[in-house]
């Protein structure tokens, strides 16, 4: 009997003793020079980058050493805590990764919880493909640093490309491109690409190329302009019509059937931004050596040929104890030039500062290059692409507008066929209204 | 002898039945347990099959886990702490809470009785930035004890140990007192022994509950340190990559722990829930 | 807690003034239920009542990082949409698929299991409650491959050697509201015919050796003897059903992490989740969870009543 007794009171000793020493220690001061900050992110290869940063960062400034405290939470949960966090103005990071879509709810209101971050990028400003910075800026302020470009490009598998006897140095445009994709399905059996009916990477780049997007410069919605109609029209005749392209196995091009199927040659190309390439080498290892990446289709012949797509800022918020110190480390991480070359070598992303883009060390073979046929002249091809990529323009219905398109608008047209492009962009644009 | 026959077509029939039963319910586990054996390359090539390839098989994905500096043995720790308090105290104290509504009549008895069941009935999901906020004024933010103190009196358990408790013998009560045993002492030691088999079923369902907990946890704990297996593994789940070789092996060896609980107080499991356990 | 040790010999209250007041405290019977459940209505108030009152406050006001503004009704009134109400529907039709399957098929085979023509009883009850301790991410992948929509997926590939035609199991309303449906199935199969299990052990053989006595067949002493005692653990079942189903989230979120094809899986926390966290908008979210307590209260309040437990109750 005093056994059991003793065992409760061992545990809630135990408790005590627990709460006693947890007591969140992250940013409190401390005795040496080294500052603690904390940084949340939703992508382990993003911690990495950071880390390594951190690492040389401290052999640059031995007097204001850092301890970079990396948490990596699952994406969805990291977004939702932090939302809790600024509402609550207590508990959250020094410097977080904040991903596009969920980026406009965090700078709602009047009051915008992140550290205003013109200053940063003041000096170079013209060195960045400027679009990447107006997408996460309000009232002329920037809030947040992106890490990518995310250039949109055509990647093409050349063993159906050359069995088709298609040359994509040939295709222009979409006309032809349905054109070879009209080759390619008589000669292989195979669709030229795949549409993605859970996610607008198909859609949003293709209406962004003709300066369209959800949202006009001044934040009005025009979802169901007449161009973003006629794209999408354009997108359900090449799976129905010319029936060149079906909908994406899984529904986009992250999921695992999507792997499976591209992976083992289920379709000719595949529209997806420049940072996909991770992507290629981790879940399709059996095309190592057969893809080659093109600029994107213009609509017209000199058209642009490319959009930016996708993206992650990391921000700073208000509530952080170490503003300055963080600031300075961000300006290191990823607005200087040497932190923009990492993105490259570290990531294999298209770095926001396109004068780095011709350095010899975006030349240099590594994995990225390794895989891809035209890896080691990538850059001089996105160098031509630099102007063609117009801005989108974001407000705080981005994400609610992002998700009509995933959950009901391609859904609808594309892959159940039940309504014609034109009604489901007016229902959505009257529900989002 | 047509009786005879036809009750040994429905013995066979219904074990049969429990036998196909028990292979369907098995199944996506044993898909899982050979899908930990291969490289993640062949599960994004063949997706999930049943093919028994030896070529590829192996106990790569384990060793992995096994591998200095693995967090995975981070998480599983903290997982097994977490689990062992919290369950510990909230089966102390919904017991306690429980044995209180059931044996004395006092003022205001119904009236939390009542509250009981509606907590048992309030989604946490509606008021997490409150309880966050609640959290943040008692300090205890980035800590177990945030994890485990906002729920350390669970409804469910409560309701439980109370119908279980109005089946104790009331004799034993006043022989107790006239011996001398203050009330608590009561419950403690004359009492709490009396309910094991509640203490039993109530084990295997908070220490389940506590395991595979993830919504609150995520929100209270900071530090990747501090994580939990269930956190751990839906940061491997992500758009930018899948980390399919450590998350399913992973997610192999983490049933394992809750299925030794379980049957380690099965055989009270059932006779918790028995003996006047549920009742209306 | 450390005055448990104090009380080892007979004490006579008069005896030591020292620990007067607080043996006092302990050997009063007036006192000790309060002891007793003082650990409930703290937590109750701290981490629930207060908390709660905050989320009905909110649900009137628009809730931003350092602005908070009084909306009025703002927040109920924007409730009168599309999404909402498929919401609402498929979290209605989830909860009832769910009272239709793990309601009668645990308590048959509760009885089937706990009758002499089982065997190897212990290794069925483990097998069929396994699931229930893999946490519902895990079980999630497993079902998210098994139910892919290629043909090559597990179930397709099945189906086709049925000669059936495949299926688009996670992207169609019907098959997605069924796959919801079979995971929580295969979760609460077991733990549902445990309970039963549990309650079919408080029957007295005697009734039935009456039963015997006056010729009744099996499915007689079944409808008269066995479904009557078992009302009980129904009830029980049937409420904490009902409140889950209605609190259902994880179950849809691993299939489609909340953004599903036509909003197949959009349940009403998942709803929260979306407007509440993803779009910001904690007012929103707010009347949201207080409009899905609403419904839940009833719902119970109102299966409680029908099957007469408040009378046993009082």
């Amino acid at each position: 009997m005093k056994r059991k007794v003793s065992c409760v009171l061992a545990v809630l000793l135990v408790i005590s003793l627990l709460s006693g020493c947890s007591v969140n220690t992250a940013s409190g001061p401390s005795k040496s020079k080294t500052t603690t900050l904390t940084y949340w992110t939703f992508n382990g290869l993003h911690e990495a980058l950071f880390q390594d940063a951190a690492k040389n960062w401290n052999k640059v400034h031995p007097d204001r050493k850092i301890k970079l405290n990396s948490v990596v939470y699952p994406y969805g949960q990291m977004h939702d805590n932090l939302s809790i966090s600024l509402i609550a103005n207590q508990g959250v990071p020094d410097i977080v990764d904040i991903e596009q879509k969920r980026f406009a709810t965090m700078v709602k209101g009047n009051q915008v919880p992140l550290v205003d971050l013109t200053s940063l990028v003041a000096k170079d400003r013209d060195k960045f493909v400027e679009s990447r910075l107006t997408m996460y800026s309000k009232n002329g302020k920037l809030y947040g640093i992106d890490t990518h470009v995310g250039t949109t490009v055509m990647y093409y598998n050349m063993d159906i490309m050359q069995k088709a006897g298609v040359n994509i140095d040939r295709i222009q445009t979409w006309d032809d491109y349905v054109k070879a994709g009209k080759k390619v399905v008589k000669k292989t059996g195979k669709p030229m690409t795949t549409i993605e009916t859970k996610d607008p990477n198909n859609f949003l780049p293709m209406i962004v190329q003709q300066k369209s997007g959800f949202f006009d410069k001044n934040g009005k919605l025009i979802l169901n302009n007449k161009i973003n109609v006629k794209t999408l029209e354009f997108l359900r005749d090449m799976v129905y019509t010319d029936k060149v392209a079906v909908p994406t196995p899984g529904g986009n091009h992250h999921a695992e059937e999507y792997y499976g199927f591209m992976n083992q040659g289920g379709a000719g190309s595949v529209l997806m931004p420049i940072w996909y390439m991770g992507r290629f080498l981790d879940y399709m290892p059996d095309l190592k050596g057969k893809i080659a990446i093109r600029p994107m289709p213009a609509w017209t012949k000199g058209g642009d040929r490319s959009a930016g797509m996708g993206g992650t800022a990391t921000a700073i918020p208000k509530a952080s104890k170490h503003i300055d110190l963080a600031k300075d480390f961000l300006q290191y991480t990823k607005v200087s030039k040497e932190g923009n070359i990492k993105l490259w070598t570290v990531l294999g992303f298209d770095p926001l500062r396109w004068d780095v883009w011709d350095d010899p060390a975006l030349q240099k073979e590594n994995k990225y290059t390794a895989y891809f046929t035209n890896g080691t002249s990538l850059f001089n091809m996105l160098l031509e692409l630099k102007d063609e990529i117009n801005p989108l323009y974001m407000t705080e219905d981005f994400p609610a507008v992002s998700d009509k398109l995933a959950t009901q608008i391609l859904y609808k047209t594309i892959k159940l066929r039940n309504e014609t492009p034109k009604k489901a962009l007016d229902d959505a644009a009257k529900e989002l209204e | 002898m047509n009786k005879k026959q036809n009750t040994a077509i429905s013995k066979v029939s219904v074990n049969m039945l429990f036998i196909l039963l028990c292979l369907v319910t098995l199944f996506p586990l044993f898909c899982l347990v050979l899908a930990s054996l291969k490289p993640s390359t062949e599960l994004l090539r063949f997706g999930l099959n049943m093919k028994l390839d030896v070529h590829v098989m192996s106990f790569k994905n384990y060793a992995y886990l096994f591998q200095g500096g693995s967090i995975y043995f981070e998480w599983f720790k903290n997982s097994l702490l977490l689990l062992v308090i919290s369950t510990a105290l909230t089966l102390f104290f919904s017991s306690m809470v429980g044995y209180g509504l059931a044996v004395y009549s006092f003022k205001g008895k119904n009236v939390l009785f009542l509250l009981v069941l509606f907590i048992m009935m309030v989604p946490l999901e509606i008021m997490m930035l409150p309880l966050f906020k609640m959290t943040v004024a008692l300090k205890i933010v980035d800590s177990y004890t945030g994890v485990i103190l906002p729920f350390i009196v669970a409804p469910v358990a409560v309701f439980f140990f109370r119908q279980y408790a109005l089946g104790l013998p009331k004799a034993l009560l006043e022989s107790a007192r006239v011996d001398g045993c203050t009330e608590f002492g009561i419950f403690l030691r004359i009492m709490m022994p009396l309910m094991k088999p509640a203490f039993g079923a109530m084990a295997i369902l908070q220490a389940m509950g506590s395991w595979n907990n993830f919504l609150w946890p995520l929100i209270v704990l900071r530090s990747k340190e501090m994580f939990t297996l269930p956190i751990g593994f839906a940061s491997l789940l992500s758009p930018y990559g899948n980390n399919y070789d450590l998350l399913i092996s992973g997610a192999v060896l983490a049933v394992i722990p809750i299925i030794i609980i379980f049957l380690f107080f099965q055989k009270y499991f059932i006779s918790g829930l028995t003996s006047g356990g549920i009742k209306g | 807690m450390k005055v448990v040790h104090s009380n080892t010999q007979p004490v006579m209250l008069s005896e030591e003034k020292k620990r007067s007041w607080l043996s006092g405290l302990l050997y009063s019977r007036k006192v000790a239920p309060y002891v007793f459940v003082a650990p409930f209505i703290i937590s109750f108030l701290v981490f629930f009542a207060y908390p709660l009152v905050q989320t009905f406050v909110m649900s009137f006001q628009e809730v931003l990082p350092g602005e908070t503004t009084f909306v009025g009704l703002e927040n109920y009134r924007k409730l009168n949409n599309q999404t909402f109400y498929t919401a609402l529907l498929n979290t209605v039709q989830y909860t009832f698929w769910t009272l239709v399957v793990l309601i009668p098929i645990p308590l048959v085979l509760a009885v089937l299991l706990n009758s002499r023509m089982t065997r190897f009883k212990n290794i069925f009850k483990s097998a069929l409650f396994i699931p229930v301790l893999t946490s519902t991410i895990i079980a999630g992948i497993v079902f998210r491959l098994i139910f892919g929509d290629m043909s090559s997926a597990f179930m397709n590939s099945f189906l086709i050697k049925l000669g059936l035609k495949p299926e688009l199991w996670l992207s169609s309303e019907g098959t997605g509201m069924f796959v919801m449906v079979l995971l929580a199935s295969w979760r609460w199969l077991g733990v549902n015919m445990l309970y039963f299990l549990a309650g079919l052990q408080n029957i007295s053989n005697d009734l039935y050796e009456a039963a015997d006595i006056d010729g009744a067949s099996t499915f007689q002493k079944f409808f008269h003897i066995t479904l009557p005692s078992l009302k009980p653990v129904t009830v029980y079942v049937l409420t904490i059903s009902i409140v889950g189903g209605f609190r259902m989230f994880e179950e849809s979120y691993v299939f489609w992490q909340n953004y599903s094809p036509g909003d197949i899986g959009l349940t009403l926390v998942g709803y929260i989740y979306q407007q509440g966290l993803a779009y910001n908008n904690m007012g929103l979210g707010a009347a949201i969870g207080i409009v899905l307590l609403m419904i839940i209260l009833i719902v119970s309040v109102i299966s409680l009543k029908l099957s007469g437990s408040f009378k046993e109750e009082h």
